[in-house]
């Protein structure tokens, strides 16, 4: 059981945040078990919701004197146990810092605070012409301090790339409390390290933002949605090849494989797609109007040249809310048809990806699990589903072993383990496929500067120290000898 | 202070890595100190050079080609690594828009590259066809094309680095999205070698645009254009870039439009009914190079500042900066920063940027100096960092740089 | 506590129901959705967190009688906005309603709760208190207490009453003392086409109401229904479902499925939201019930809202009611039926009529049967909300198809000296049909 918090510190907490912010009962406690990742369970010994960057102070700097680890969470979204307390850890949330501070119209900036939903931002500066690029699938619940937090992407991030990219300044709340501000628009961003970006993707590991300035784009004119229907996989992956080096700049690029269209068919949110169908890609152009059509017409022909069954065309939203069905549906459609579902993440070379699905396929074979896919083709990060059943054992420990090979599989493309659902607790241990002693050593370094005592969300990100450690430090010496 | 360091060197590293001369375009004040400029052939000979160097407490000069940057002035023993041999394509796949090469590679060798398969690095900033790769992540400038494409910070997709004590860290990867546990790449790019050395970058390469139009509105005063600048950053389409340049006698607007020439078009016209103007029309590259060189060809000698506002500030710094007599700007206009060229001749050049400085942080901006006379004390006239920055930043230069024998540039 | 066969005997009431558990991937789409979740900030009081807390008790993790299950199963509206947008479809209404069940049962509501359901469901204390009411509010007495009682302590509760009490009357606007039966004018309408209906007529409707259920009657037989009259119904069970009293429920619901079948009606149109949710849903609250399983899901594929009847085929049009309206939609219409539209076609079927949908018209008004009476704070602050989104339309009226919504949104706007009245969509239809005279006049109400 959870060791409780001393009576005093308790108190001390319920002084600051007010006492229906702190929650302390063991039953209560159960639902700040998991995020999104429910594989991983275990509740914190306290959760505690302050409602400004004062209060986020005074309640780290009242945790971190007591020795006490500090794991900051948001809606809880996330998918690689980010927000997974240690045994002696106290859940930080954001739920109640939700306003947004600024909108700055000239400027194309906003500040918010990191309780505030994505879509929200996007909703709230829509009638400034204005909008937040980044489009995490969870946009409609996830916040912004967590997207800050994992460096989030989304299907859109193709031509407009993630969320790091909109993120010009921060105030964090670092280790003992200490409110710091990083960068900011109209500052010489070269006065010192870019800290904003090392900051953002840290996963709650160096601090917790506590104000978000961020940039904001002017809404396209027009957009275009394809959906191009093909017998396999491969050919959708020839047609996205064919696009994007034609010289096409398209939005986003995303495919369900024919697994996925399976599970979406025989699902409440059956989109009607033809049965025959390997694979549905749907292709996205925005930007000036006048330009749309003719990319369309070219994004088209690459698709039949590449023998698509057919491609359909949406200009209204309404039609393209419909060809995104399948792709937006298909993670509560896999809900429907298994108990369980394991959402893995990893990136490869946008080439390397016909030979890496069919990899997966055949691991999927071997382990006699069934795997479906769905991912943003165009800059190469797939999502492979595994789907399960957790009364049973065996497969749980069979999931555990293909999710490894998977991950291999990537990596040996060239690729690496994670795209955007971070590392967390979930890929801690595939962390050396892609990184050496040198390279995690560098990692845990930039903590220490953060965090020297690592009360900001230990144990997740970088691999254990015990055990590892004498073998890391040797390596590392026998390579200066 | 003078050393000779090229024997206890030599039995290190193979003769290739000597020999080199000290380029030309390093600032005097160094160029005088420098006994030995290294060229190290390999990421391993820069491991070893370092760790020799951080053993015995020998500064570090890191430079490309040494024409871009201002190096800072050690003034213990010190030797001078230049890049210039790492200089291979190392990875190239088109259909992949990823390329990775060596940091010592020139911009314009991979320019010829790229172009033969229709693809360009998009970043823009004063003569970046003759800087290296390493050079231009190290210092990390994007020029005013960022508006367009998103600064150079976000297109650097991986790297391999040699930390202070010789260690090799090999950063990010070659896939655009990659969140594979902290980001250390984000601060080596504009570390200006005070971190570690560069030794290769993997970057993110586009599509060159179908048609790459410049749009040219001119006047006789600067002042004339900012309510155009500004009603252009504030209209619902993007243009690649929007920059103002200014000399005495002359002042030009000049937006880039990439597209296929329909979508241009179409840009252009909105533009113009948004901003009740009509621009002259350059669309061939012959044309615009004459307009988009014009400042930067090469290191200027001449002293020079760069300011930096929120860019709806910028009509104000204008203001205050057209008042520096004889000088010529460069404004970006989406970034809120003035690249300012003072005359070369100018007298009591201190107190000139004494004066700047001051009107600057009162409008509430903040003045880098880019290049000074070697008898000013350039770093009187940087944008100090908040002290938090400053400090957290120290912390990184202790974990990656421990002896500090990094020299960057300032 | 565990083993005690009492506890054994719930868990494996909502043990049954681990497959209506199972699809929930705590993916966390429902927090923004849920009224509670965005004012209190605690995952315990978002569906997601509620769905946790009924899984730990079904894995044995967590006692029903526990006041964290009861507090937070307890302080959920039922709004059920978080149903649409859910991903994997979790049927959470059905879910709270046997956690409600099953926190009642391990420990018994307040007394307010249990006076109101035992009132409702029992037609011989139902009569007298519903008159008593009228009394209240025919005599003034109902709108003066609103007014003078102060807002604190014991007295906070009865004023909040007694303003959704005052707030029931007719709408000004609407002509009082012309009462209309009939339809002198059917128009070029083929009635032959159109379905025989019959109205469910509900507790609090027919109580404090009544009007409603004749203008529904009215305007149906104005557009060509036939509408049948139905005896011996009773109160459908809703707010006894909602409150964890599923055995009560499910017997109003088997006395309403009998007298709806003998009538022989093809539909049975509701005009309250909260009554159709339920009525739509009497084939899962009997499916354990052998004889009443297949009957119920029958009954139940007949009900509409009267909207979406009047929606179904084209909608006459009356005479001119120049007014604006501002259009808040029950819960238990949008997000319990997934009825977004109809009555909005309905209202804007009157010609001079402005219709406004009340910016955030999805949340919920906080009125959740007497949620306004048992939790005071939290209540008070959703509803709130919702009176200042209707005052920022500046509006005549304030429109929208459920009881409990009406007298939420009424006492509040009262409480606040605003203006607005407050009518179902219904209503302003059949007071353009009045006008247009479609009706004969003199009848009784």
């Amino acid at each position: 059981m959870t060791r409780p918090l001393p009576s005093t510190v308790v108190s001390d907490l319920a002084e600051i945040v007010g006492h229906e912010h702190v929650i302390t009962d063991p039953e209560r406690l159960l639902v700040y078990e998991s995020d999104g990742l429910t594989a991983y369970r275990r509740p914190p010994r306290a959760v505690v919701l302050p409602s400004s960057t004062e209060e986020i102070s005074a309640v780290v700097e009242l945790l971190h004197s007591n020795g006490i680890e500090v794991i900051p969470r948001g809606a809880g979204t996330g998918l690689s146990g980010g927000a997974l307390t240690t045994p002696e850890g106290v859940i930080v949330g954001t739920a109640r810092m939700n306003r947004i501070l600024k909108i700055d119209v000239e400027n194309r900036l906003a500040i918010a605070q990191p309780g505030v939903i994505n879509a929200r931002l996007t909703e709230a500066t829509n009638p400034y012409g204005l909008y937040y690029a980044p489009d995490p699938s969870s946009q409609s619940t996830c916040t912004l301090g967590g997207n800050v937090a994992e460096n989030s992407g989304g299907p859109h991030c193709l031509k407009y790339g993630v969320t790091a990219r909109y993120v010009t300044g921060l105030t964090v709340v670092l280790a003992g409390g200490r409110i710091v501000q990083l960068g900011g628009v109209g500052r010489d961003p070269y006065s010192t390290l870019d800290l904003v970006g090392l900051f953002v993707g840290s996963e709650g590991c160096f601090g917790i933002a506590t104000e978000i300035e961020i940039r904001l784009l002017p809404i396209t004119e027009g957009v275009r949605t394809l959906l191009g229907i093909f017998e396999s996989v491969e050919s959708a992956g020839r047609a996205v090849t064919k696009i994007m080096a034609s010289g096409l700049m398209p939005a986003a690029v995303e495919i369900v494989d024919g697994p996925t269209i399976e599970a979406v068919e025989a699902s409440v949110f059956a989109a009607g797609y033809p049965l025959e169908a390997g694979a549905a890609l749907v292709i996205e152009f925005d930007g000036t109007e006048a330009g749309l059509d003719l990319d369309a017409d070219r994004a088209e022909k690459c698709c039949l040249e590449e023998g698509a069954i057919e491609v359909q065309r949406a200009t209204d939203p309404e039609h393209r809310v419909k060809l995104w069905r399948a792709r937006k549906k298909a993670f509560g459609a896999m809900g429907r048809i298994a108990p369980d579902l394991l959402v893995q993440d990893a990136t490869v070379p946008r080439t390397k990806l016909p030979e890496v699905l069919a990899g997966i396929d055949d691991i999927g074979n071997r382990y006699g699990l069934k795997i479906a896919n769905v991912f943003h083709a165009g800059d190469g990060n797939l999502h492979p589903n595994i789907l399960f059943d957790r009364q049973n054992q065996n497969e749980l420990e069979l999931v555990e072993l293909a999710s490894k090979e998977i991950m291999q599989l990537c990596v040996d493309a060239g690729g690496t383990i994670t795209g955007e659902h971070g590392v967390g607790v979930d890929k801690r241990e595939y962390m050396t496929l892609v990184h050496g002693p040198a390279e995690l050593e560098a990692m845990a370094a930039a903590k220490r500067v953060f965090d020297p005592a690592s009360l900001f969300n230990p144990g997740k990100v970088l691999p254990d120290v015990e055990g590892e450690g004498t073998t890391k430090s040797e390596k590392i010496l026998a390579m200066g000898e | 202070m003078r050393v000779d360091l090229t024997d206890s060197l030599s039995s290190l590293l193979p003769k290739e890595a000597f020999g080199f001369s000290v380029p030309s375009s390093l600032p005097a004040a160094l160029r005088t100190d420098v006994e030995t400029i290294i060229a190290p052939g390999s990421v391993e000979e820069v491991a070893m050079l370092l760790q020799w160097a951080s053993e015995r407490g020998v500064g570090v000069v890191p430079i490309g080609t040494g024409g871009h940057t201002y190096p800072r002035c050690p003034s213990d023993p010190f030797i001078v690594l230049t890049t210039s041999r790492l200089n291979e394509i190392q990875h190239y796949e088109p259909a992949d828009l990823t390329m990775a090469a060596g940091a010592g590679v020139l911009i314009r060798d991979l320019a010829t590259e790229m172009a033969i398969h229709g693809q360009w690095l998009p970043f823009d900033p004063p003569d970046v066809r003759n800087r290296t790769l390493g050079g231009l992540v190290a210092t990390g400038l994007s020029g005013p094309l960022w508006a367009g494409y998103g600064q150079l910070r976000n297109h650097v997709l991986g790297a391999t680095i040699v930390c202070g004590n010789g260690q090799t860290v090999r950063l990010g990867g070659k896939v655009v999205k990659n969140v594979a546990g902290f980001d250390i790449l984000k601060p080596m790019v504009g570390s200006r070698g005070e971190l570690a050395i560069i030794t290769s970058a993997t970057v993110r390469i586009f599509p060159l645009p179908v048609l790459d139009r410049l749009l040219v509105l001119e006047a006789a005063d600067i002042s004339e254009l900012v309510p155009t600048a500004r009603a252009i950053a504030t209209a619902p389409i993007m243009p690649a870039s929007v920059s103002l340049r200014a000399t005495s006698n002359r002042s030009r607007l000049l937006v880039r439009l990439h597209g296929a020439q329909v979508s241009v078009d179409s840009d252009q016209k909105s533009l113009e009914k948004h901003t009740s103007v009509s621009f002259e029309v350059r669309d061939s590259p012959e044309d615009q190079s004459l307009m988009l060189e014009e400042r930067g060809g090469g290191m200027n000698t001449e002293p020079a500042v760069r300011v930096w506002a929120l860019p709806s500030r910028i009509d104000a710094l204008l203001d205050v900066l057209k008042q520096v007599p004889g000088a010529s700007l460069n404004a970006d206009v989406y970034g809120g920063s003035v690249r300012v060229y003072l005359p070369e001749q100018i007298s009591d050049i201190e107190s000139s940027l004494t004066g700047l400085q001051k009107d600057i942080e009162e409008l509430g901006g903040t003045m880098r100096a880019l290049q000074i006379p070697a008898e000013v004390n350039a770093s009187a006239y940087f944008t100090k960092p908040l002290a938090d920055e400053g400090e957290l930043a120290s912390g990184l230069k202790r974990a990656f740089d421990p002896q500090s024998i990094l020299w960057g540039i300032g | 506590m565990k083993g005690t066969p009492a506890y054994e005997a719930l868990g494996q009431a909502l043990d049954a129901q681990r497959e209506r558990l199972l699809p929930c991937v705590h993916c966390g789409f429902c927090l923004p959705a849920c009224p509670t979740y965005n004012r209190l900030g605690n995952e315990a009081d978002s569906p997601r967190g509620r769905l946790h807390l009924i899984q730990a008790v079904v894995e044995g993790r967590l006692e029903p009688s526990s006041e964290a299950f009861r507090t937070h199963i307890d302080r959920c509206l039922g709004c059920r906005a978080c149903e649409p947008v859910c991903p994997s479809g979790v049927e959470y209404g059905t879910l709270l309603e046997l956690a409600r069940e099953t926190a009642t049962q391990a420990v018994p509501p307040g007394l307010p709760t249990r006076f109101l359901l035992k009132v409702l469901g029992t037609p011989v204390l139902r009569i007298p208190f519903f008159f008593i009411g009228r009394l209240l509010r025919g005599t003034g007495f109902a709108a003066l207490g609103a007014t003078v009682l102060p807002s604190y302590g014991p007295f906070r509760a009865v004023r909040l009453g007694l303003a959704m009490l005052a707030s029931t009357r007719r709408w000004q606007l609407m002509d009082s003392k012309e009462s209309m039966a009939g339809i002198a004018d059917s128009g070029s309408l083929d009635i032959s086409q159109k379905s025989r209906v019959a109205v469910l007529l509900g507790c609090v409707q027919e109580g404090l109401f009544r009007r409603i259920n004749s203008a529904t009657a009215r305007v149906l037989e104005a557009n060509g229904y036939e509408v049948v009259t139905v005896g011996g119904q009773d109160c459908c069970g809703a707010l006894h479902a909602h409150g964890g009293d599923l055995e009560s429920a499910r017997t109003l619901a088997r006395s309403n499925i009998r007298v709806f079948e003998a009538s022989g009606a093809d539909l049975i149109a509701v005009n309250a939201a909260g009554c159709g949710a339920t009525m739509k849903d009497y084939g899962i609250l009997l499916e354990e019930d052998p004889d009443f399983a297949q009957r119920a899901k029958e009954v139940a594929s007949s009900v509409r809202d009267v909207t979406e009847i009047l929606d179904s085929s084209g909608l006459r049009t009356g005479a001119s009611v120049p007014c604006k309206i501002a259009y808040d939609h029950p819960c238990h219409l949008l997000h319990a039926q997934g009825v977004e539209r109809a009555p909005i076609t309905v209202l804007k079927a009157v010609p001079d009529a402005e219709v406004h949908v009340v910016a955030g018209a999805e949340e919920c008004c906080g009125g959740a049967g007497i949620y306004g009476i048992t939790h005071p704070k939290l209540g008070g602050l959703i509803g709130g909300d919702k009176v200042s989104a209707v005052r920022a339309c500046s509006a005549d009226a304030v429109a929208t198809p459920n009881p409990g919504c009406m007298m939420q949104i009424g006492a509040g706007l009262r409480l606040e000296a605003s203006n607005e009245g407050v009518i179902h969509p219904v209503e302003l239809l059949d007071e353009s049909y009045r006008r247009a005279g479609f009706y004969r006049a003199g009848g009784v109400e």
